[in-house]
């Protein structure tokens, strides 16, 4: 009988693991191998991915990383507001993050009036681009991280203090390294959330344009011979951080 | 070392005592002894004394919780060293590694480690702080039961050799057997202090006595006028003579030691005796402890083991071998 189960269980995953590897299989044989050429503007939107993204991921763990800890660690009267709350950031479908980005940010919303007197333009800038990013990623980063920081044993953290450690001496040397696979998870997810959004930079920030903005534009101005090079382009280089994170966190010594 | 703490929430305690050596309280679970413990290492609210509201980093406290909490990530002289500072942290958390006969073991991981052998890094990690005072939560309940006597003498005999006091809160009558000093806590009191011998001779009543693990502590009643007293025993279904008693009409805790027990033949009406069956034989080597069943309840009879047993059983608990104790309103 398990026999049978087993069978069946890896019969079904080939099947769900075919249906995931279908489209890259698509994308492997739709490629103009022979003519394999970038459109104009590909090499600068795969810099600007890059570095905003990069710009966006440490201000998103900077911020988010505080939050997971406190929502982990401690009594909040209205945790289940704050739960509605970044429930209602995930849900939020990334084209109507954008308007609501530029209702708020745009030059006519109430906080991108005041910010661009102060000479801080949140549109279609490079502080709107990672604003974007940092909106559409940061609720997965939160929710991620506090997983992991709550899977960390109190009494490790209690025992250290114990030890003659200060409560952050406790956070960096116990909760940080018992939480590295899941913190590792997290940044990987908002990395990929990152620089993978399109709906809600499309809205905010057309210019500068990265990768996903610029696939669609190639799609547009050229066709469909134009998206894959620079598709290739894209997996290439948002693999290797979660690659690398992974890996790294699965060492004991990280930190 | 005077302890004297009060708790509040969540559940009200107040205890004070004297730690010296190895200093055991017993209790049972649900006593708030672990509580108690937390308290003194700062990681729960509570006021007292020693360490008067101070943060728990600034607590000279060596604290073991329940299952020692050696850190996964972290090998064993890692562990060792994570209250150490400086370039010579590696060197000393070897040194108190050596102490605990854990040197060898310095490379691995907790998870690799025997319960004992955690301990006893636990230990090293809680002296390498350089406490006042050792808290110990339960170190008995991790320890493999083939190897425990041995882990138990053996912490025991680090305890004293480092001369720090410490107190250790358990529900293991056969750790409270080998304190040096011995608390006994009830109903979220105190209700004996003393050293072991004189505690396990003289319970202060029948709470005590079960703490201690003493086998036979029943329920009963004293009834009858001076020179007719009778000790009704309701779970046994009998009642029986009884003629050290002063008072009458109260509800008391009775015990009677299992060695004082004497086995009869129920034909033999010479005694009054009470029927019983066995429902286990302990055999412990030269003697074997009876478990018998005595109407709703059970007595535990030991006998050497080479003593024939009639052939139809019943036991005649002596008078002079019963002890008594009022039954306050509070127990």
């Amino acid at each position: 009988m398990s026999h049978g189960n087993a069978r069946l269980s890896a019969f079904v995953s080939s099947i769900t693991l075919l249906l995931l590897i279908a489209p890259f299989i698509g994308l492997a044989l739709a490629t103009p191998w022979r003519h394999f050429g970038f459109a104009d503007g590909d090499a600068s939107a795969i810099g600007v991915s890059l570095i905003y993204s990069s710009i966006a991921l440490v201000l998103i763990v900077a911020l988010g990383t505080p939050l997971a800890w406190w929502l982990a660690r401690h009594q909040i009267r209205a945790r289940w507001l704050i739960d509605v709350l970044l429930l209602l950031a995930l849900l939020t479908p990334p084209l109507a993050l954008g308007l609501l980005l530029a209702s708020m940010y745009g030059p006519y919303g109430p906080a991108g009036n005041l910010l661009e007197r102060a000479g801080l333009v949140l549109t279609n800038s490079a502080p709107a681009f990672v604003m974007a990013q940092f909106y559409s990623a940061l609720p997965y980063y939160v929710i991620a991280a506090r997983a992991a920081f709550e899977n960390v044993p109190r009494e490790l953290e209690q025992i250290a203090l114990t030890l003659g450690h200060s409560p952050w001496h406790s956070f960096l040397h116990v909760s940080l390294p018992l939480a590295r696979l899941g913190l590792a998870a997290a940044i990987a997810l908002a990395w990929v959330r990152a620089l993978g959004e399109f709906g809600a930079v499309l809205i905010v920030a057309y210019y500068p344009q990265g990768i996903p903005v610029k696939l669609w534009v190639n799609l547009q101005d050229i066709g469909l011979n134009a998206v894959y090079p620079l598709l290739w382009v894209f997996f290439i280089v948002a693999m290797p951080l979660p690659l690398l994170l992974g890996l790294a966190a699965r060492r004991r010594h990280l930190f | 070392m005077r302890i004297d703490y009060r708790i509040d929430h969540p559940i009200a305690l107040h205890a004070a005592f004297d730690v010296e050596g190895f200093t055991v309280l017993l209790g049972a679970s649900g006593e708030g002894k672990s509580l108690l413990l937390r308290a003194i290492a700062g990681l729960t609210p509570a006021q007292g004394e020693p360490f008067h509201g101070m943060a728990a980093q600034h607590r000279a406290a060596g604290y073991l919780p329940q299952g020692y909490a050696l850190f996964p990530h972290l090998n064993a002289w890692q562990n060792v060293a994570f209250s150490l500072r400086g370039a010579q942290r590696r060197a000393q958390a070897m040194q108190w590694l050596e102490r605990v006969h854990m040197a060898e073991f310095a490379e691995r991981y907790p998870a690799t480690l025997s319960g004992g052998q955690q301990q006893r890094v636990a230990l090293a990690r809680a002296l390498a702080r350089k406490p006042q005072l050792l808290l110990l939560d339960e170190p008995t309940s991790a320890l493999d039961p083939v190897t425990r006597d041995d882990v138990i003498a053996e912490l025991i005999g680090e305890v004293h050799e480092f001369g720090i006091p410490a107190l250790a809160v358990s529900h293991d009558p056969q750790l409270a057997a080998v304190a040096d000093r011995l608390v006994l806590m009830h109903n979220r009191n105190v209700i004996q202090i003393g050293p072991p011998n004189l505690v396990y001779a003289n319970p202060v009543n029948g709470a005590a006595a079960r703490l201690l693990g003493h086998r036979n502590v029943h329920r009963g009643r004293i009834e009858g006028s001076r020179g007719a007293r009778r000790l009704i025993w309701q779970d046994g279904a009998v009642a029986f003579p009884i003629d050290n008693q002063n008072d009458t009409d109260i509800e008391v805790d009775w015990t009677i030691d299992p060695e004082a027990i004497h086995l009869v033949d129920s034909r033999d009406a010479l005694v009054e005796a009470i029927p019983a069956t066995i429902e286990v034989r302990q055999a412990m080597g030269r003697t074997t402890q009876l478990g018998l069943r005595c109407g709703q309840s059970r007595l535990w009879a030991s006998i050497s083991s080479d003593t024939p047993l009639p052939e139809r059983l019943a036991v005649h608990l002596p008078t002079g071998a019963i002890r008594c104790w009022k039954k306050d309103s509070l127990s």
